[in-house]
C-alpha cells in the first residue's frame, strides 16, 4: 500500500543555488570528518607508533595479519555483541513500554514520572557514571551494603568476570533508557487520536490496538531507533573505560576501548587504527543488511 | 440487586443486561488493576532513575572521608549534614575559572554550530539540491566512526595549524560536531511541517527564501532549542579531546578539573568529589528542565513512509 506511493516520484527542478546553504555542513564533513577518518584507515596500513613517531611508513596489511591471527580480536568482538545486543535488547524495549504505559488515555502523573526520568540523561554521564563506579565499589559501595542489609554476601560488580559485563550493561541501561521514553513518547504522540478512537469503537483491547495501529504505523521509526540505538552502544565508549577500564583482563574490552587501548596507553597508533577500522566495517555491512530488511532509510526521505 | 432483577423475569434480554452489566464491572475491574500495574511500573523506574543522583547529593552534603567509611546510615539526611566540602571547593580548587571556562567555550561552539546549520536543516528539507541523498548519508555514516578514529589526526592537524592549547581549536571540531547533528535534526523536523504556510507566504509576494526564513524557522523552534540542548551537553562534559588539547592550567574546563581533582583520590577525598560532581551537574540539569517540554516536541521522525 504505502509502498506503492513510494514510486510517484516528483520530477523537480534541482536547485543548485541552494548549495550555498549546506555549504558550511559540506566543509565541514570534508575537512573535519571525512579527511581525518581517511588519514585515520590510512594510519592502519603504517607501521606509526610511538617509535616511529615522525618517520612512518607503508606497511601494507600487516597490522591487520598481526590483528587477525591475534587470539584478542575474536574476545573483543565477542564482547563488543554481548555488550550492544544486550543493552539493545533491554533499553530499547523499556523506553516504548514505558511510552506506551504514559500515553494511556487519562493516566495521572505523566509529568511528575516525565521530569523523574530527566534525572540520568540531564546529568553529565560523564559524572554519573563515577558515581555508578563508587556505588558498585566492593566495599562501601552501596550496592553491596543493600545486599549485606539483607543477608546476601557482596558481589564483585566490576571486578569479576563474570558480573562485570552485567554491570555495564545496567549502567548503560540506566543512562539510556530516558532517551528512549523520550524518543518513543514523540513518536508514539504523532499517531492521531482519531486513530485510538477507531480502534477503540470496534472494540479493540490494548494488544490488539498495539498489534494493529501503533506497531504497524510505527514500524520504521522503531526500526530506525533500535538500529542506530545499537551502533551508538557499539561505539559507546565511556561506560567501559571508566567503570572497568576493560577488566579484568581484557572480559569487558570492547573494540573501541580496546583499540583506544592500544593507540593512547600502548601508543601503537596504527594498530589501533587497524582495530578501528574493523569496528566500522563490520558496523557498516549491519547496517546495509539491516536497511535492506527494514527499509528503515525511508524515513530520511 | 442483581438477583432481584434475575428473579422478576427472565427474559433473554433482561439476562444479556445483566450479563453486559458483569462484563463491564469485570471491564472496570480490570481497567483499575491495570491502572495500578501502570503505577507501579513508572514508580519503579522514577526511583531507579533518581536514586544516584540523590545518593550524589547526600554523599556530598555528608562529611564522610573515604568511600570504605560510608554506609547505609549516610543515605538518611541528618543532622550533620554539611557544606564544608563545597566551601572547600571553592576556595581550595579554581573552581569559578573552570566554570568561566567551560561556560564560554561550549556557549560560543554550541551557538556557531546550531545558528549554521539552521539553513542546512532548511535547504536539505526543502530545496531540491543536487546530491541531497548523498549528502544526508554520509551525515548517518559518520555516526559509525568512533570518535578515537579523530583524535589523532585532529591532533595534528590543529598542531599544524598551532591551535593547539587554544579554544578555537576545540570550538572548531565542537561546534562541527554539533552543525551536522543539528542539521540533520532540524531537517527531519521541518520535513514534518505542512508547506501551506511558506506557499501562502509565497502568494502574498514574499520571496522564496524570506518565505522560508520568516515561516520556517519560528516554526522550528522546538528543534531549535532541542539542538541547543544537545549540542550543548557534548562539549560540556568532552574530556577525551579537550583532555589531549589543553595543557595550560589556566585553560582548564571543569572536565579536566573534575578528572584532575579526582585523580587518584576520589577514595580518600570522596566528598570533594561528590560536592563536584553536583556543581558540575547543575547548570545542565538546570538547563534540561526548564526546557523539558522540547525533549518531546523537538524529536521528530516523521510518520507514515
Amino acid at each position: 500500500m504505502v509502498e506503492s506511493e513510494d514510486y510517484v516520484v516528483k520530477k523537480k527542478k534541482l536547485e543548485w543555488k541552494g548549495i550555498i546553504y549546506v555549504l558550511p555542513a559540506i566543509i565541514v564533513l570534508a575537512f573535519l570528518d571525512f579527511y581525518p577518518i581517511f588519514e585515520s584507515v590510512y594510519y592502519s596500513l603504517t607501521d606509526f607508533n610511538s617509535v616511529h613517531f615522525f618517520k612512518y611508513g607503508y606497511v601494507g596489511l600487516a597490522n591487520f595479519i598481526y590483528v587477525f591471527t591475534s587470539s584478542d580480536l575474536w574476545t573483543v568482538i565477542g564482547n563488543t555483541l554481548v555488550w550492544s545486543i544486550g543493552s539493545t535488547v533491554v533499553m530499547v524495549p523499556a523506553g516504548f513500554l514505558l511510552a506506551l504505559i504514559m500515553n494511556q488515555k487519562k493516566m495521572r502523573g505523566k509529568t511528575i514520572y516525565r521530569t523523574m526520568y530527566l534525572f540520568p540523561w540531564a546529568f553529565p554521564a560523564f559524572i554519573t557514571i563515577l558515581v555508578w563506579s563508587n556505588m558498585l565499589a566492593y566495599t562501601g559501595g552501596v550496592a553491596n551494603e543493600f545486599l549485606n542489609v539483607l543477608g546476601f554476601k557482596s558481589l564483585d560488580w566490576l571486578t569479576s568476570p563474570k558480573y562485570a559485563m552485567i554491570s555495564l550493561i545496567l549502567v548503560n541501561f540506566w543512562l539510556s533508557f530516558p532517551y528512549y521514553t523520550f524518543v518513543y513518547t514523540s513518536a508514539v504522540q504523532s499517531i492521531p487520536q482519531e486513530l485510538y478512537e477507531a480502534a477503540e469503537i470496534n472494540g479493540y483491547g490494548p494488544i490488539r490496538t498495539l498489534a494493529h495501529v501503533t506497531l504497524p504505523l510505527l514500524r520504521r521509526q522503531i526500526a530506525f531507533i533500535t538500529i542506530f540505538g545499537f551502533i551508538f552502544t557499539w561505539n559507546n565508549f565511556y561506560i567501559p573505560f571508566l567503570l572497568t577500564g576493560g577488566g579484568p583482563g581484557i572480559s569487558t574490552e570492547i573494540l573501541i576501548t580496546y583499540s583506544y587501548l592500544q593507540a593512547f596507553s600502548y601508543s601503537n597508533y596504527s594498530l589501533g587504527a587497524a582495530y578501528a577500522v574493523i569496528s566500522i566495517v563490520m558496523l557498516f555491512v549491519f547496517v546495509v543488511v539491516a536497511n535492506h530488511y527494514t527499509k528503515m532509510m525511508k524515513i530520511l526521505d | 440487586m442483581e438477583n432481584k432483577l434475575s428473579n422478576k423475569n427472565k427474559n433473554a434480554s433482561q439476562n444479556s443486561s445483566e450479563s453486559m452489566y458483569k462484563l463491564n464491572n469485570h471491564y472496570k475491574r480490570m481497567r483499575i488493576a491495570k491502572r495500578i500495574v501502570s503505577h507501579i511500573v513508572l514508580i519503579m523506574f522514577a526511583l531507579f532513575a533518581v536514586f544516584p543522583i540523590y545518593y550524589v547529593v547526600i554523599t556530598s552534603l555528608n562529611s564522610i572521608g573515604s568511600l570504605a567509611q560510608a554506609s547505609l546510615g549516610d543515605l538518611i539526611p541528618s543532622s550533620h549534614l554539611t557544606l564544608s566540602n563545597y566551601i572547600g571547593i571553592i576556595y581550595h580548587h579554581p573552581f569559578l575559572l573552570w566554570l568561566k571556562n567551560t561556560l564560554i567555550l561550549t556557549g560560543v561552539s554550541t551557538l556557531v554550530g546550531v545558528l549554521l546549520s539552521i539553513t542546512s536543516g532548511l535547504a536539505l528539507s526543502r530545496f531540491n539540491i543536487p546530491m541531497k541523498h548523498v549528502l544526508l548519508y554520509m551525515m548517518l555514516i559518520l555516526t559509525l566512526f568512533p570518535f578515537t578514529m579523530m583524535v589523532i589526526p585532529y591532533y595534528f592537524m590543529f598542531a599544524h595549524l598551532h591551535l593547539l592549547d587554544s579554544y578555537i581549536g576545540l570550538i572548531i571540531p565542537y561546534s562541527a560536531g554539533a552543525l551536522i547533528y543539528s542539521s540533520y535534526l532540524i531537517k527531519n523536523y521541518v520535513d514534518s511541517l505542512p508547506k501551506d504556510y511558506e506557499e501562502a507566504a509565497q502568494m502574498d509576494g514574499l520571496s522564496r527564501r524570506s518565505a522560508l526564513f520568516r515561516i520556517l524557522v519560528p516554526m522550528s523552534k522546538p528543534v531549535i532549542i532541542f539542538a541547543l540542548l544537545i549540542a550543548f551537553m557534548g562539549p560540556y562534559t568532552d574530556y577525551a579531546l579537550a583532555g589531549q588539547f589543553i595543557t595550560s592550567k589556566s585553560l582548564y574546563t571543569m572536565a579536566i578539573g573534575l578528572y584532575y581533582v579526582s585523580q587518584g583520590d576520589i577514595v580518600i577525598n570522596y566528598g570533594t568529589y561528590s560536592a563536584f560532581a553536583v556543581l558540575m551537574g547543575i547548570p545542565i540539569f538546570i538547563l534540561f528542565f526548564v526546557f523539558q517540554r522540547y525533549l518531546v516536541s523537538g524529536f521528530s521522525l516523521s510518520t507514515y513512509k
